[in-house]
């Protein structure tokens, strides 16, 4: 019904007056005397300006100009115009993917906000694990100082179709003169890509395939190759294992890409057995820290133990010599015997010989431990080939050079020879995510993606398919290796679609493409292998060899890759430089490690500075004619004799200038040995800057802290309240009574709602670190650079404290030996020189009487109907009251505003870098207290998706960034309140208690004894 | 005028002073030109503190990351600082306040500067918790005054905040007592005051003082008022401060005794510095017929009795942290731990700073010689700055987790700021020095003995009597004034 009302503003127009219509067509209601004052010329001209007027206007526009300037930057935020279906602002979308960047081969999930990846966690399902270098591969993703973003040629910007016109006809022109090309990549574990490479080889039959890995482990494949038939590493079901028996082989950490899930999961005291972990080594590798017996052996004796072993062990007389533990090595043999099949033996040593003796006394026993069938791929390197194609490029006799994903003149330790040969090639092709030596002396550069904007499959071992998937578009102007070799090979089908292709009629058998992309794995039913072969090899031959090449010194280098940086790939990662490395607790920094007894000997020191820095000497370390100097750190547990240095550090090339640290070991890789004889080692001078967490070494008799149990004790029928796990009693009413029944407060009723724990397992913790870049990661904590590392300020809201055991354990002991008051200090503030290790994940405790928390004057830190103890970053005035009354010093405090500084230029500090960054956690200003929150960014979403499903939360539903990203399980998170939730048991478990009991702070974190198999044998 | 002067007591103005020449001492610095010694020492010290300026403006501009602090040490010398200057600040009240009710006549010589200097101590400690905050510019927050953050209350439970009611308590208190002693003496300055703007200022600094009889009554009852107010704060401002420590759980810190322990030390201290400044004072300003040996002794026995109480809280403290029996009782500040641990220097200093330097003070020449006196009383700065650093730095430095044990060394920023306070504190004292009455000459005036014995004395000398009737005419003037 159409209305008929009118609506009037005055009577004029309600009557219709002209006068209405007259003045609505006038903007103003007077005539504005424009003429008079601007038509008069005259009148104009000779109105002068006066100084007041002149003053007003400069005070005017001064004034208007600063306000304009003052207006707050503007910041774009572009709404989606047409929001895509998957992508739902503030909800996080997971997909399944793998990552081999050629060192690091791990099934992933990985978690994007608004198309963005933020984090990397391990694809449970896939059996997937995460170190903390695939957990930081995310920030790599958008290193834009590092990455290479347009393809280039002789260091012109050129386009793909240029570069590929160039490339074929050049291929073709070396394919008719039939002149040899090299096409020399990482390992790369994948079936599809073997397949195109096949292909392209196919095309030019004058190209042939290398493989080269940085960190070698050829001596092992090519041992698996003599006497199995296949180059392949073996697989060890450590699971299983009864006796472990390890000579220098770093299985937690990268020998064979790591094996401490299967380790640990041998290794749960609740089943009352565990295995019997023996470790031979020189350095102090976070397996030995691990061991239940650990033997200090140096590199020849290693080799000369590991004989004496194969003789005990199969009754033969191949020859040897003796060592200084041979009695330990006959109770390690007697302790693998009555193992029988449940027994193994590894060795780290990279050598044929060795190898093959170590899966000699594996076959002796039978072992159902090593799998030589469902054999493992991650490391294809072949030395021999490598060796014959860098004399081959001296000499002239390669015509063209086709790398991927390597760098061998920073990590081949005769690369002035590779540089010299790739200057003779006619063709050198580098295809790299990263701009890095070998890309910079190549003719053409070509970028390839990081793997979460590729396309891809993986086989790592024979049994899991895994595949690849991008979860970004791709950054920079970039194409994957496999789209390239398909385009030269003059396919042109695109990688995308060759890869289904290859899945569908290869692999899948008839399964979904797109449940097998959306798992990101696919398992085989059949285990496809062909039956091994098994060549018989004379041990005694290999033997003799072996000792020629074991060459017994004075000084003997055990070269090894660290948790952190690994082969050194992620060099330009500042959470990975960040990181401390587990033992020595160092970030940013590679060093030699070398006994007391050798540093006392020889002069070398880290005397703890005023400021609480530690300080190193540097060394002159010469081997094959070849000088390095590298600053000394001190290691207990490293064998006299032998000295340590880490792979992967003293990049330059690309690299921002923090990033600039440590000294290239590789240059003393020769041959790609870990081991290098004949060492000489002479003091230098200079001081060295170490950038450590952690200073004190020992626990210093504080043992309620840190409690250790023998399994012996565990499996005992004592009562672990009065044994093993004595919780601290306190005198009330004259009565000595356990300390947790005693409360100054009336509690809240903590069984409403949710109630978290977190406990930690310290028998499962291998201090691998996983958990630390997890943290990082997820909320957003900042790096703050060697500097103020070394001065004590990192700010990691998770740290795992290492602890060494000292001679003397207690005061009881000392008093026993009659030592004074300090002296007894002393000596147990001192490590011992082959001290036993602990670690010791430490975080926010989030207790439940929480000293923090009554001394905030303005309230800013308060505890949470859930237990959380809660930062409002926002109200921080920054008295660090809290940190200071924190008896556990989780407590961190932003010294310097860490984003948007110069000062501090990692990834807070730029565009792409800024990318990681998590939406759901804010990024902290300086002056403000912060610490671990128990991810509760993470538990509300967990609580919201429960809502909107309308349902209860799942049994063990809720998460936190570090048990997610916990291996071994360690680390479990979750609900008391609800009695399914495995931390509801795990939070009343004998092996249960709580770090520093005494004081009463009811934490809702809660550690487990650590058990240690000490017993055997 | 008829005061008994017990022939065992020494005088406690010497040189035969009458009133006006008590009148005149008390003014010349501020009437007369300052010397060169005074403008030395004034430019060094505006130097220091315009520095230490310098360093805070950096400090509040950068982040508090230049200073020397860590992870596992949040405070250092910040709150060492704090708490020394707030320790120093002790003395005033308790001179002018305690001993005021208890009738010690001595105090009169040396109130206004003990009070002066608590002032401008005060201001000085009253800087550091401000600045320590990461955050300075929200410092507000910490004052309980309504606001729309929304329900946002400070937390009552939190010893920072008891501090932040007991120092501004303090300093008000202190601030208003001072005043009112000052009354009758601005206007005596004001009386005198040739300039017009000099005789304006003194007018309004003296709030209108008349000098009636009425005027003197109430000033009387003020003062005896807010003497009964201040003397709880003795005992009140260091036991709040102490319980920044001992209420936390800190090994070391967590100590019952700390009130008590801290109150004594924070006199100690206190006397400590009024030594110091008095013993330059009473050369700069010719006050030595004020500031006696006598006084100086009676400062001293005050330093060996609360120094005494503090060497028994230090020993307390040892033997506890002993017979505890806990691993984590190893390193307090005094401890075995600590005496060979990295800051056994610290621990040593303290032990001959505060324990065996006042031990000299049992000898009585020792304890009247100006010299002695001085040299002892800067040990005894020392050493108190040492007790605040010790227990703040060397009980942080050895926490309960090993793993975060760490070490604390200043920069030049830290440096920077505690010499700026020092200099702040002297540019505040010497222009105090230069226009405020430094003695309380009103009240010295009150146990000046004028019998006849001062008149036989003069004519014998042969010094004709003119003072005498100078102060009639003063005082006929006043009463003229009063007419008007």
């Amino acid at each position: 019904m159409a209305s008929n009302k009118k609506y009037w503003q005055s009577v004029e127009e309600l009557k219709g007056s002209s006068i209405v219509e007259t003045l609505s067509k006038k903007e103003f209601v007077e005539e504005i005397p424009t003429d008079d004052f601007l038509g008069d010329k005259e009148t104009l001209e000779n109105s002068s300006t006066s100084r007041r007027d002149f003053l007003k206007y400069v005070g005017f526009t001064t004034a208007a100009a600063s306000l304009a300037a003052c207006e707050g930057p503007v910041r774009k935020a572009i709404p989606y115009v047409v929001k895509p279906n998957d992508v739902t602002p503030g909800v996080a979308d997971w997909y399944a993917t793998s990552m081999a960047d050629g060192y690091d081969f791990a099934n992933v999930l990985v978690k994007t906000r608004e198309g963005r990846p933020i984090q990397i966690m391990p694809n449970k399902d896939a059996n997937g694990t995460t170190s903390a270098r695939v957990q930081a591969a995310v920030l790599s993703l958008y290193d834009e100082k590092l990455r290479l973003q347009e393809p280039s040629k002789g260091g012109a910007t050129i386009t793909w179709s240029d570069a590929d016109k160039e490339i074929a006809a050049k291929l073709n022109e070396l394919k008719e003169a039939n002149k040899p090309v090299v096409l020399l990549t990482g390992t790369m574990a994948s079936p599809s890509t073997s397949k195109i490479v096949e292909e392209f080889i196919a095309a030019y039959p004058n190209i042939s395939h290398v493989v080269y890995d940085a960190v070698s482990e050829s001596g092992a494949a090519d041992a698996m190759l003599a006497m199995y038939g296949k180059r392949t590493l073996p697989n060890y079901h450590l699971d299983k294992a009864k006796t472990i028996v390890s000579f220098g082989a770093d299985f937690l950490g990268d020998f064979h890409g790591g094996f401490e899930k299967q380790y640990i999961a041998g290794r749960k005291p609740e089943t009352g057995d565990m295995s019997y972990h023996i470790q031979f080594e020189s350095n102090m590798s976070l397996t030995g820290a691990n061991s239940d017996k650990r033997l200090v052996l140096k590199p020849s004796d290693q080799v000369f133990a590991l004989l004496n072993l194969y003789n005990i062990i199969t009754g033969s007389n191949v020859p040897s010599k003796t060592t200084s533990v041979d009695a330990d090595v006959n109770a390690a043999a007697k302790s693998l015997q009555k193992a029988g099949a449940k027994g193994v033996v590894l060795t780290g040593l990279n050598d044929k010989n060795a190898q093959l003796v170590a899966l000699a006394i594996n076959k002796a026993l039978n072992s159902e431990i090593i799998d030589v069938n469902n054999t493992l791929n991650v490391r294809q390197g072949n030395d021999t080939e490598v060796a014959q194609l860098v004399s081959d490029m001296k000499s002239g006799k390669v015509a063209g050079l086709i790398s991927y994903n390597v760098n061998p003149i920073y990590s081949l330790s005769n690369s002035s020879d590779f540089s010299e040969g790739l200057k003779k090639v006619e063709l050198s092709v580098a295809l790299s995510i990263e701009n890095n030596e070998t890309v910079d002396a190549s003719t053409f550069a070509l970028p390839t993606p990081h793997f979460l904007e590729s396309w891809g499959d993986t086989q790592f071992d024979q049994v899991t398919y895994g595949l690849m998937q991008p979860t970004i578009q791709p950054l920079f102007n970039t194409r994957q290796i496999q789209d390239v070799l398909l385009k030269w090979t003059g396919n042109s089908v695109s990688y995308y679609e060759y890869l289904k292709g290859f899945a569908l009629t290869n692999v899948l058998n008839g399964a979904s493409w797109n449940t097998a992309l959306h798992n990101g794995f696919h398992k085989k039913e059949i285990l496809e292998v062909e039956e091994t072969t098994v060549s018989d090899i004379v041990i005694s031959d290999v033997a003799s060899q072996l000792l020629k090449s074991t060459k017994a010194s004075a000084f003997e280098l055990n070269l090894y890759t660290k948790t952190g940086l690994g082969d050194g790939k992620q060099a330009n990662n500042p959470w990975l430089q960040e990181f401390p490395d587990p033992l020595t607790r160092a970030s940013w920094d590679n060093y030699l490690t070398m006994s007391i007894a050798d540093a006392r000997a020889l002069g070398f020191a880290n005397p703890v500075k005023d400021n609480g820095a530690i300080n190193g000497d540097y060394a002159k370390v010469s081997v094959n004619g070849k000088e390095l100097v590298v600053p000394v750190m001190v290691q207990p547990g490293q064998a006299k004799g032998s000295v340590g240095l880490a792979l992967g550090y003293g990049r330059t090339f690309g690299l921002k200038d923090e990033m600039k640290v440590g000294v290239n070991a590789y240059t003393l890789y020769t041959n790609g040995n870990n081991i290098q004889y004949n060492v000489s080692i002479e003091k230098v001078s200079g001081t060295h800057k170490f950038a450590c967490t952690q200073v004190q070494k020992t626990i210093a008799g504080r043992h309620d802290i840190l409690k250790v149990a023998t399994l012996k004790e565990y499996n005992s029928s004592a009562d672990p309240k009065h044994s093993w796990n004595k919780p601290a009693f306190v005198s009330y009413d004259h009565n000595e009574v356990e300390a947790s029944t005693i409360n100054i407060w009336d509690e809240h009723n903590r069984e409403i709602g949710h109630h978290f724990n977190l406990s930690i397992d310290l028998t499962s913790c291998t201090g691998c670190g996983a958990c630390v870049v997890a943290c990082h990661a997820e909320n957003n904590v900042p790096v703050v650079g060697k500097n103020e590392v070394r001065v004590g300020r990192d700010m990691h809201w998770l740290r795992i404290d290492r602890y060494y055991s000292s001679e003397v354990e207690t005061r009881e002991e000392a008093k026993e030996l009659g030592l004074s008051r300090g002296d007894t200090y002393r000596a147990l503030e001192t490590e011992a020189e082959n001290p036993e290790v602990t670690f010791q994940p430490m975080m926010c405790q989030h207790c439940n009487h929480a000293p923090c928390e009554t001394v905030c004057p303005v309230a800013a830190t308060s505890h949470g109907r859930q237990g959380q103890n809660q930062m409002a970053y926002n109200r921080c005035v920054g008295t660090r009251y809290c940190a200071n009354n924190c008896p556990y010093r989780v407590r961190r405090f932003n010294w310097f505003n860490y984003s948007n500084n110069n000062e501090f230029d990692f990834n807070m500090n730029n565009e792409y870098g800024k990318m990681v960054l998590n939406p759901d956690v804010v990024v902290r200003s300086r002056g403000v207290m912060e610490k671990c929150s128990m991810c509760i960014q993470m538990t509300q979403v967990t609580i919201l998706k429960a809502k909107r499903e309308g349902r209860a939360v799942d049994t063990d539903e809720f998460e936190t960034a570090c048990s997610s990203a916990c291996t071994t399980g360690a680390m479990v998170f979750g609900d008391v309140n609800n009695e399914k939730d495995q931390v509801a048991t795990l939070a009343k478990d004998k092996r249960a208690y709580h770090v520093l009991d005494y004081l009463q702070t009811k934490p809702n974190v809660v550690y487990q004894v650590k058990v240690r198999n000490t017993n055997e044998a | 005028m008829s005061h008994y002067e017990a022939p065992i007591r020494e005088p406690l103005v010497l040189g035969d002073k009458s009133y006006h020449d008590i009148t005149e001492d008390i003014a010349k610095p501020i009437e007369g030109k300052a010397n060169k010694n005074w403008y030395i020492a004034f430019y060094i010290s505006l130097a220091a503190m315009l520095w230490g300026f310098g360093c805070i403006f950096y400090t509040v501009g950068t982040g508090i990351g230049v200073w020397g602090l860590n992870k596992n040490i949040g405070w250092a010398w910040d709150i060492t600082n704090f708490v020394w200057w707030v320790g120093i600040g002790h003395a005033g009240t308790l001179i002018s306040a305690v001993l005021l009710l208890f009738r010690q006549k001595w105090r009169m010589a040396i109130n206004r500067s003990a009070e002066a200097m608590t002032i401008f101590a005060v201001f000085q400690a009253g800087l550091f918790p401000i600045i320590h905050m990461g955050r300075p510019w929200n410092g507000y927050w910490v004052l309980p005054i309504p606001n729309q953050f929304g329900s946002l209350w400070v937390n009552f439970n939190s010893p920072l905040l008891w501090d932040v009611f007991a120092i501004s308590t303090y300093l008000s208190v202190s601030l208003v007592f001072w005043w009112t002693g000052l009354l009758p003496d601005f206007a005596m300055i004001r009386d005198r005051a040739v300039k017009p703007f000099q005789k304006k200022i003194y007018a309004l600094l003296s709030f209108g003082w008349s000098g009636r009889a009425k005027d003197w009554q109430r000033f009387e009852e003020v003062s005896l008022v807010l003497a009964g107010l201040a003397t709880p704060l003795v005992l009140s401002v260091h036991t709040i401060v102490s319980m920044d420590f001992a209420t936390s759980i800190n090994p070391g810190w967590h100590s019952t005794i700390f009130p008590p322990y801290f109150v004594a030390g924070a006199i100690f201290s206190g006397f400590a510095m009024v030594q110091t400044l008095l013993g330059i004072m009473r050369k700069v300003t010719n006050m030595e017929d004020y500031i006696t040996r006598m006084h100086v002794e009676y400062m001293n026995i005050v330093i060996i009795l609360t120094g005494g109480i503090v060497a028994v809280a230090y020993a307390t403290e040892f033997f506890i942290a002993w017979y505890t029996g806990s691993p984590y009782e190893n390193y307090t500040y005094l401890s075995v731990g600590a005496a060979t641990g990295p800051y056994a220097w610290a621990f040593y200093s303290l032990l001959f700073f505060n324990i065996l330097t006042p031990q000299i003070l049992w000898f009585k020449k020792i304890r009247r010689s100006f010299i002695w006196s001085f040299i002892i009383s800067i040990f005894i700065n020392i050493g108190m700055w040492f007790e605040r650093f010790d227990i703040i730095a060397i009980v942080l430095s050895k926490g309960h987790l090993p793993s975060t044990w760490w070490r604390f060394e200043p920069t030049f920023v830290d440096v920077g700021i505690f010499i700026g306070t020092i200099g702040f504190f002297f540019v505040l004292f010497l222009l105090y020095a230069r226009t405020f009455p430094v003695i309380a000459q009103a009240e010295v005036k009150t146990i000046l003995k004028s019998s006849g014995e001062f008149y036989k004395k003069r004519s014998e000398q042969g010094i004709p009597t003119k003072p005498a009737i100078k102060i009639a005419n003063l005082e006929g003037e006043s009463d003229k004034k009063d007419k008007e």
